[in-house]
């Protein structure tokens, strides 16, 4: 009678265990034979050590050596992949897993079934609800950018940083004239307190609020200034102005 | 001791330190406080002489010049922000107040959103004699309100300096940008 186990067969009646994909047979030896007729007897079952070394009981028993030799031997015939299906139970003996080809998942199959469903639900459930807490509570967000950003180098050598936020990176021509008329209304100031310059037009382009930062005595200085024009079309800024509203600082 | 009994408590302990990391984060997200004070000089250019209102430095100039400070307040889940508005003689030239709750805090962009759910202003009657830009905000602040009784904005910290008490800030949707003087902030 041939039986499979692993990517071997096993003749039990010749007492051979061959390699199907390079179709090599090896003779067993009385001990491993004997070993491995028990572990098939007793497939999926833990058979003691105590048992393994008897056997039937019409030999001399095998010795705790020539065991552990016969398990060793039956592993490396197995081969690298199939060698886990001789599992030792330490202290106890050995189980031989149970194989068809797909010993793996069977077993797997198998410590399933001992899992009771709703564990699994309830497992199921809390990923779940972890994903979503994940996905909701997550900070996917990034700090807004300047749209643009432009350095002014004023006649006292003193550099002027021009930012430019909008809400949306269109339509943006009336911002980036109003960045124009700022940047030479600063220019033209040639020495300035500001360090950093941030101007934004409101979502309906009829308030431009600019912000002007620098430093005095190790303290921030700041400037808001908010104009609002209802006029077509919009001059919100020009040098006459600035410099009526000292823009110099 | 039977598998399922095992099971059992692995979930239990695994739902007990779920909830607890939900606990912390919820804590640490509720926790934070900001205090801002700003303030700017508002230029209505090219409107009508106002009689009410004073014009600003410049003989040839049509400007109604007003100053308005801005406060804001988040502590908790709640928020605050009030308008005040001033003519140039320190009179009051109106005022928005707005309540509400903060919807989330986006920690990587630094963003506060709040829905809004109490406003009150100046007497409308006397709208005429707003700022332009006070009209503009009445305006979108009133936005959904009548509808859905909730109003949303942002407000985003750019750039802050707690060692020099500043904070830039992005205010959404009107897309305002304001430095600020940071009063108290914890976040």
């Amino acid at each position: 009678m041939c039986m499979q186990l692993g990517g071997c067969r096993f003749d039990r009646e010749r007492g051979i265990l061959i390699e199907l994909s390079r179709d090599e047979s090896w003779h067993l030896s009385r001990a491993e034979l004997q070993v491995l007729t028990l572990l098939l007897a007793h497939q999926g079952q833990l058979v003691s050590k105590h048992m393994l070394k008897t056997g039937d009981g019409q030999g001399p028993p095998l010795t705790d050596a020539s065991l552990s030799r016969a398990i060793s031997r039956l592993r490396s015939f197995l081969g690298p992949s199939h060698e886990g299906l001789i599992e030792t139970v330490k202290g106890q003996g050995y189980l031989l897993r149970p194989s068809n080809g797909s010993e793996y998942r069977g077993i797997n199959y198998l410590r399933l079934h001992t899992v009771p469903l709703w564990s699994a639900l309830v497992l199921f459930g809390v990923m779940l609800a972890f994903s979503v807490f994940y996905l909701k509570h997550t900070d996917h967000s990034k700090p807004t950018q300047a749209l643009m950003t432009s350095i002014l180098s004023l006649a006292s050598g003193q550099q002027v940083r021009l930012n430019l936020y909008a809400d949306s990176s269109a339509s943006n021509t009336l911002l980036f004239e109003m960045g124009e008329r700022l940047s030479t209304g600063l220019i033209a100031c040639g020495k300035s307190d500001w360090a950093d310059v941030y101007a934004s037009l409101s979502h309906d382009k009829q308030v431009l609020n600019m912000t002007f930062r620098g430093e005095k005595l190790g303290q921030s200085v700041l400037r808001n200034i908010s104009i609002s024009d209802l006029s077509r079309p919009k001059t919100f800024i020009d040098s006459a102005w600035l410099h009526e509203v000292n823009i110099c600082g | 001791m039977a598998k399922w009994l095992k099971w059992t408590i692995s979930i239990v302990i695994l739902s007990a330190l779920i909830a607890a990391c939900g606990v912390i984060y919820k804590q640490l997200a509720t926790s934070r406080t900001m205090m801002l004070s700003c303030s700017s000089e508002l230029f209505d250019r090219h409107t009508s002489a106002n009689p009410y209102v004073s014009a600003s430095a410049g003989s040839n100039s049509r400007d109604n010049k007003f100053y308005q400070l801005v406060d804001v307040w988040i502590a908790a889940n709640k928020a605050q922000i009030h308008y005040r508005y001033f003519n140039l003689d320190g009179t009051s030239a109106g005022h928005i107040s707005m309540r509400g709750k903060v919807d989330s805090i986006e920690a990587n962009s630094m963003t506060y959103r709040v829905a809004v759910e109490t406003k009150t202003e100046s007497q409308t009657q006397k709208q005429q004699n707003w700022p332009e830009q006070m009209k503009y905000l009445y305006s979108i602040s009133s936005l959904n309100f009548a509808d859905a009784g909730v109003n949303h904005f942002s407000i985003e910290v750019l750039e802050m300096d707690d060692t020099k008490d500043y904070a830039l800030v992005l205010l959404q949707p009107s897309n305002t940008i304001c430095g600020c003087r940071i009063v108290n902030s914890r976040i």
